[in-house]
């Protein structure tokens, strides 16, 4: 789903960075290179704080240690305290941030992530949460450093539904990305109930009780977010033709089939979680299911990051008067070659 | 010696020796009062639990502790005890190893399930009933807070008395808690009377359980039971029915056979909406038939299930032993050091006041012969003479300080009192 911002900034076009520059000024670009400057030590920073937090859980494997515990907690706010000020930084000098960028949307689905780690890290001490959750953090932040960070150009018409289309898209991301982590604890400490083992040290999960209610939560939150970012897609879709900013992303476009197969999933995902909810091996079903969404999600993304689309392009050829009567509010900064 | 000790344990002395030699917290207040006032001056403090009588003596100078025999002798005559059969099984240390055994001790190293928590509050208390009687001092004092902070360093920086040992313990935490979040909207079911039912329910009680069902096929037992564990009393012939409302089912009957087939446990299934089940089935021979164990949502546990996982947490815990006297070689040798050091305070006191008593002499004569000098340039100049005077005493200090790792530094000391003439 985050792919969806990432084919725009992929396939940046010559026209968009030449929209751009109608309105390009030379405090624009120093701020854009203040953005440029703080996103290139900023990204590391929070990138290196969260890589740090994530040795530290995977130590609780090896050894004990009565201070790894606050260090994993300080290494995880700081960098969650930087990650903050560089989106909100960014959100004070790019008007649509913070979803008006592929590079915007993964940095934005991460920072939920690391905001959910700290704060089960710190209610539940116990739970290596880290060690499953951290990666999906850093993939995301790995991303966005692949992905564009280019606005998608915007009017104020379609910033709405962009923000709403981006939006509900990252509910739908974040839901599935906790679903799996959460059917991923099940079927592991499922297996260590009926192998009759005791909690191993320093990894001591949630019940199945918990996390089969947290699976299948999220399976519904996300196949119903996910569909209505699709649909609010449809709609931003019809307005960018009707204003002429971005290009008609096709019916048979990838983005459009990979969203449509992704929803389809997560709908059908949902509706067998819910009907197996009272059968004995339903929670075993709705994790497996959980896990194959999270397949199916990174697929999407992957396609997304490397895959063509006309998905959040600019079109060939302007409509100028379109462009001026509806005020673009955010400027391309980073032209990318076409991949 | 400054610190001796002598006591027995589950291990040296027989229960029913034990049992005689046990203090009541009234009696160990007497104990301490009278060694107090046939011993002046010397510190005192008596642990007694369940499982050991110790009794701490310190004291300095001269007032050191009595030796460990003399020990013997008074707990016997506390407790009315032939003295020679005390002899026998209680063991006495001195100084050093008897530091580290109070640190062993309050770590629960030395206890009978290794690393259980309850043996600290039991020092604590002991050191409190001292304080109480004024029997402890600043040797006692030091030792017993140094033993406490020993024990929370080997609690937090081990996993010694992190995993359980116990069957219901293990059945509770380990197991049952990895299925269920909570318990307290859980129904619980008792199906027999057997020793592990009502030790079992108390750790889920624990949890938060609140409705609880007693079975037993005589309505009578069950009653009874029922109204001794606060739960409610159910009939064996619908034991289809409270098996497919029960979340959680403890069973531990006598019978020799199982109750729960396959068979039957099907007609249990379809009534209970596909909830999860946990079964401890603590009766030897099992209750439940083991294939109930495979069926999807139904987490079937048996004894010797749970004795297995109890095993692994013993061992788990021995591997963390080396770990722990690490703490104890650690925190010994630093309270020795202390001790040691403490030893040199009244030389190094003697050779300062010699010190500051010549400096002020010199200083006298010095202002006598500049009266010129105003208030605040005497100052200074005694403010010189100090800091030269500290300046001149920090090596031999250190070398003290130094030396005191190693034990009390008697030879330095010889040798201060030497060089500079101080008198005892």
């Amino acid at each position: 789903m985050g792919g969806d911002g990432v084919g725009l900034g992929m396939v940046a076009s010559d026209e968009r960075f030449a929209i751009g520059r109608l309105q390009y000024s030379s405090s624009q670009r120093r701020d854009q290179g203040m953005i440029e400057f703080v996103s290139g030590i900023s990204v590391v920073c929070f990138a290196a704080s969260y890589a740090v937090a994530l040795v530290c859980e995977a130590s609780r494997l090896v050894f004990r240690s009565g201070v790894r515990g606050a260090a994993m907690i300080a290494f995880a706010a700081a960098g969650l305290v930087a990650h903050t000020i560089f989106l909100a930084w960014r959100a004070t000098h790019e008007p649509a941030v913070p979803l008006s960028s592929a590079f915007d949307w993964y940095l934005l689905a991460a920072w939920v992530l690391a905001g959910g780690y700290l704060w089960l890290t710190i209610a539940n001490p116990r739970t290596p949460v880290g060690l499953f959750l951290l990666p999906v953090v850093l993939g995301l932040i790995g991303a966005a450093h692949i992905s564009s960070r280019a606005p998608f150009p915007q009017s104020p018409a379609t910033q709405i539904w962009g923000a709403i289309h981006g939006s509900f898209n990252l509910a739908a991301s974040v839901a599935v990305a906790v679903g799996a982590i959460a059917g991923l604890w099940w079927l592991i400490q499922a297996g260590r109930l009926a192998r009759k083992e005791p909690s191993p040290r320093g990894l001591r999960l949630p019940s199945l009780e918990r996390l089969a209610h947290v699976t299948s939560r999220t399976l519904t939150i996300a196949a119903w977010t996910a569909a209505a970012g699709f649909l609010s897609g449809i709609v931003l879709n019809a307005v960018n033709r009707q204003r002429g900013l971005l290009e008609t992303v096709p019916w048979n476009d990838p983005v459009v089939l990979r969203m449509a197969a992704l929803v389809a999933w997560l709908v059908i995902a949902a509706v067998v979680t819910r009907s197996t909810s009272r059968r004995a091996d339903g929670p075993r079903t709705a994790a497996w299911l959980s896990l194959v969404s999270f397949g199916v999600l990174t697929a999407s993304i992957l396609w997304g990051l490397f895959g063509a689309t006309r998905h959040g392009v600019p079109p060939a050829r302007p409509q100028a008067a379109a462009v001026q009567s509806d005020q673009p509010a955010a400027a391309p900064a980073d032209p990318e070659p076409q991949p | 010696m400054t610190l001796a000790f002598v006591g027995g344990t589950h291990r040296t002395v027989p229960l029913a020796l034990r049992e005689r030699l046990a203090f009541s917290a009234e009696q160990a207040a007497e104990a301490l009062i009278r060694f107090r006032e046939r011993f002046p001056g010397r510190e005192c403090v008596l642990l007694s639990t369940c499982n050991r009588v110790e009794f701490y003596a310190a004291g300095e100078r001269a007032a050191v502790p009595p030796p460990p025999d003399q020990l013997v002798s008074f707990l016997a005559e506390c407790r009315g005890i032939d003295v020679t059969l005390l002899s026998s099984v209680l063991a006495g240390e001195r100084d050093e190893a008897a530091v580290r055994h109070l640190f062993s001790v309050a770590s629960g190293l030395d206890s009978m399930v290794l690393g259980e928590p309850q043996i600290v509050a039991q020092v604590k208390q002991a050191w409190a009933i001292a304080q109480d009687n004024n029997t402890s001092g600043p040797l006692t004092g030091e030792m017993f807070q140094a033993a406490l902070r020993t024990a929370k360093r080997v609690a937090t920086e081990t996993a010694l008395g992190r995993e359980r040992l116990s069957i219901p313990s293990v059945a509770v935490a380990d197991f049952a808690s990895g299925v269920f979040e909570r318990f307290d909207d859980k129904r619980v079911l008792l199906i027999g009377a057997g020793k592990m039912a009502a030790e079992t329910l108390r750790y889920l009680r624990g949890a938060g359980a609140r409705d609880v069902v007693v079975v037993n096929r005589t309505a009578g037992r069950a009653d009874e039971l029922a109204a001794r564990l606060g739960a409610r009393s159910g009939r064996f012939e619908d034991l289809v029915a409270e098996l497919s409302a029960a979340d959680l089912v403890v069973s531990t009957t006598g019978a020799t056979t199982p109750i729960v087939s396959s068979e039957l446990f099907e007609r249990v299934e379809s009534g209970r909406g596909g909830r999860p089940l946990v079964v401890l089935d603590l009766a030897v021979p099992r209750d439940f038939a083991p294939a109930i164990g495979e069926r999807p949502g139904v987490w079937l546990y048996s004894v010797d299930d749970l004795a297995a996982a109890c095993d692994a947490n013993r061992k788990s815990r021995q591997r963390e032993m080396p770990a722990a006297f690490s703490i104890i070689d650690e925190e010994t040798e630093r309270f020795m050091g202390d001790l040691h050091h403490r030893s040199t305070a009244p030389v190094i006191e003697r050779l300062r006041a010699g010190w500051s008593e010549t400096g002020d002499a010199e200083l006298d004569r010095l202002f006598r012969r500049l009266p010129a000098l105003d208030v605040a340039a005497r100052a200074e100049i005694r403010q010189a003479f100090d800091r030269y005077a500290a300046k001149l005493l920090h090596p031999p200090l250190v070398s003290l300080r130094s030396e005191s790792r190693a034990g009390a530094p008697h030879g330095l000391l010889d040798a201060l009192k030497r060089l500079f003439d101080l008198k005892d």
